[in-house]
């Protein structure tokens, strides 16, 4: 089985402060540490797992600026065959001009797959929305949230979604389709540096994102940034981590639970 | 004015809460709400929609973006456009609409959580909160919406008429994708829906290593142990244990919430807990707009010197 994996480099804010910057116009990611999508590294993971079990290839794609060799990088240390580097130093917001350049790239350049895997979304724009797009356009089946895959038979999967409050629906889905995997259907192999720097001797093709954006017309448009909007938060216990601990538990036992 | 074609998401006999998230937003742009369900005895107002185009069919369509989109292909073309099509942002709403959006090369916005009428402008959530994208889109066209569940149900208001239904032929199965069944999660010894006090474990807490620390902790604080979404997918808890729309909705007593940054997702598992005390290291993490109490703070070092405190004396 042949299987186009998608892969993007996001900032990791999680432990950081985001500042807008320019007027609302931008945010500054300068100091922010990058990494692979989370959930593209259990996309990855789940199709290297499908080609180990059932022979094939992974080749892993990447939409983004130079540094994102990084993550192809990565992806080939957990076991894709090639990497291939879609360039584009601006930011796309827009899921459908994304979309839409993969869904040229493939047509252009005849890449050849059953299945083509992305994460459900990425911790950026939280978009949700690329797998699906795609496979709209491309007129394929197409199934998000996949939380598990049960059986590969002739030309189908047999696959669990994630639905909510911890219901699942089993289906039935034909090949070749699109799959944005979920956080948690695997445990993603440990990468070592080692793994990285061989990594690093398999070639990287390089294409130009403005060969593949067809008119490159956005049909949405971010006009500016805010901060969320402030709920009255919470009072704040302050002074050193003593005092502050010491606070906790009074609140603990006047609340009766402690 | 135009119209708004809204998807409904029904489980099991249920017309889901979260639908009126949609039928809020559709209100508060203008538009005369349409709401598409499949045929069936689900529990609605029908008052607070202008019509109700029922399906002949059962509800698992209703889990199927090829056959949703099909279907909505077909309202579209049989009479004039919706100028919005709504879904909940849930599993199956962003399924649909990223699919219907491809399919018809519509424009898209997801995961809405606030509309300024005056510039028709969406405000979407990026990097979990921290900061939010504001869209419009570039030319006239019907737009795609899938809207965050509690953002705008309170403009979900009785119109004081009795919507107008109109019932459509149903629809088949198809190859491509089929439904088999419904999946309940396993049933285990815990259930921290019970426990009056949880102490909530987030990716702050830096690696599984920690998590028997914290387990001593809500020992000498009689708490039960509970966690964010990515503490559960990198196995450092059981899936049991986690708390959010993909796990459980909890309200206990307390909520102690130990580098959680605060995801909408896990907000709506936890945001009705009598007392939400969160500690984090950055100031500016969205759980401390929902929590009465806030340190800010390494979430270890606090621990630690809870464990210290309580054995010290």
């Amino acid at each position: 089985m042949d299987i186009l994996v998608f892969v993007k480099r996001v900032a990791a804010t999680q432990e950081e402060e985001l500042r807008i910057i320019d007027d609302g116009k931008n945010i500054d990611l300068s100091k922010i540490p990058f990494k692979m999508n989370d959930w593209d590294n259990y996309a990855v993971e789940e199709a290297v797992k499908i080609v180990e079990d059932k022979g094939g290839s992974v080749t892993a794609i990447s939409i983004g600026s130079g540094e994102s060799d990084e993550v192809l990088r990565r992806a080939i240390a957990m076991g894709s065959k090639d990497g291939i580097l879609i360039e584009s130093n601006e930011t796309i917001h827009d899921p459908a001009l994304r979309a839409l350049a993969i869904y040229n790239f493939i047509k252009k350049e005849n890449m050849q797959f059953d299945a083509i895997f992305t994460g459900v979304q990425s911790e950026d724009d939280q978009f949700a929305a690329t797998g699906g797009f795609l496979a709209g356009k491309m007129g394929l089946s197409y199934a998000s949230m996949v939380i598990g895959i049960d059986a590969i038979e002739n030309g189908y999967f047999v696959l669990r979604r994630e639905l909510e409050g911890g219901l699942q629906e089993r289906i039935k889905i034909k090949t070749p389709c699109v799959l944005s995997i979920q956080s948690g259907i695997n445990e993603p192999r440990y990468v070592s540096i080692m793994g990285i720097r061989k990594a690093s001797k398999v070639e990287r093709k390089i294409m130009k994102f403005n060969d593949y954006a067809g008119s490159g017309d956005a049909v949405i448009d971010l006009i500016r940034w805010s901060y969320p909007e402030k709920k009255g938060g919470a009072t704040m216990l302050t002074g050193e981590v003593d005092a502050q601990c010491k606070e906790l538990l009074e609140i603990l036992k006047n609340k009766g639970v402690y | 004015m135009g119209y708004a074609l809204i998807i409904s998401e029904v489980r099991r006999g249920v017309f889901e809460e979260r639908n009126l998230d949609a039928i809020g937003i559709a209100n508060l742009a203008g538009k005369d709400a349409y709401l598409l369900i499949p045929e069936g005895n689900y529990n609605i107002n029908g008052n607070m929609v202008d019509k109700i185009i029922k399906v002949k069919t059962e509800e698992s369509m209703f889990l199927n973006p090829l056959i949703i989109t099909g279907l909505i292909t077909k309202i579209m073309d049989s009479s004039a456009s919706p100028e919005m099509v709504i879904f909940t942002h849930s599993s199956s709403g962003i399924e649909m609409a990223s699919y219907l959006a491809g399919k018809m090369g519509l424009p898209i916005i997801t995961d809405i959580s606030g509309y300024e009428k005056n510039g028709d402008i969406f405000f979407k959530s990026y990097y979990s909160d921290k900061v939010f994208g504001q869209f419009k889109k570039t030319k006239e066209s019907p737009l795609i919406l899938t809207v965050r569940s509690g953002s705008f149900k309170d403009f979900a208001t009785d119109k004081g008429k009795q919507a107008e239904e109109t019932t459509v032929e149903g629809l088949s199965g198809i190859e491509e994708r089929s439904f088999i069944e419904y999946v309940e999660e396993e049933k285990t010894g815990v259930d921290i829906t019970k426990a009056e006090f949880l102490l909530s474990l987030g990716r702050g807490v830096g690696n599984k290593d920690e998590i028997p620390k914290f387990e001593e902790l809500a020992q000498l604080l009689k708490a039960t142990i509970s966690g964010s979404r990515p503490v559960v997918d990198k196995q450092w808890l059981p899936k049991e244990r986690q708390v959010g729309t993909s796990g459980k909705t909890v309200k206990p007593k307390v909520y102690l919430a130990m580098g959680i940054s605060g995801a909408f997702q896990h907000i709506a598992g936890m945001k009705d807990s009598e007392c939400i005390i969160a500690v984090n290291k950055d100031p500016e993490a969205p759980i401390f707009q929902y929590a009465h109490y806030g340190i800010v703070g390494d979430a270890n070092k606090i621990r630690d010197k809870l464990k210290d405190i309580i054995q010290g004396g």
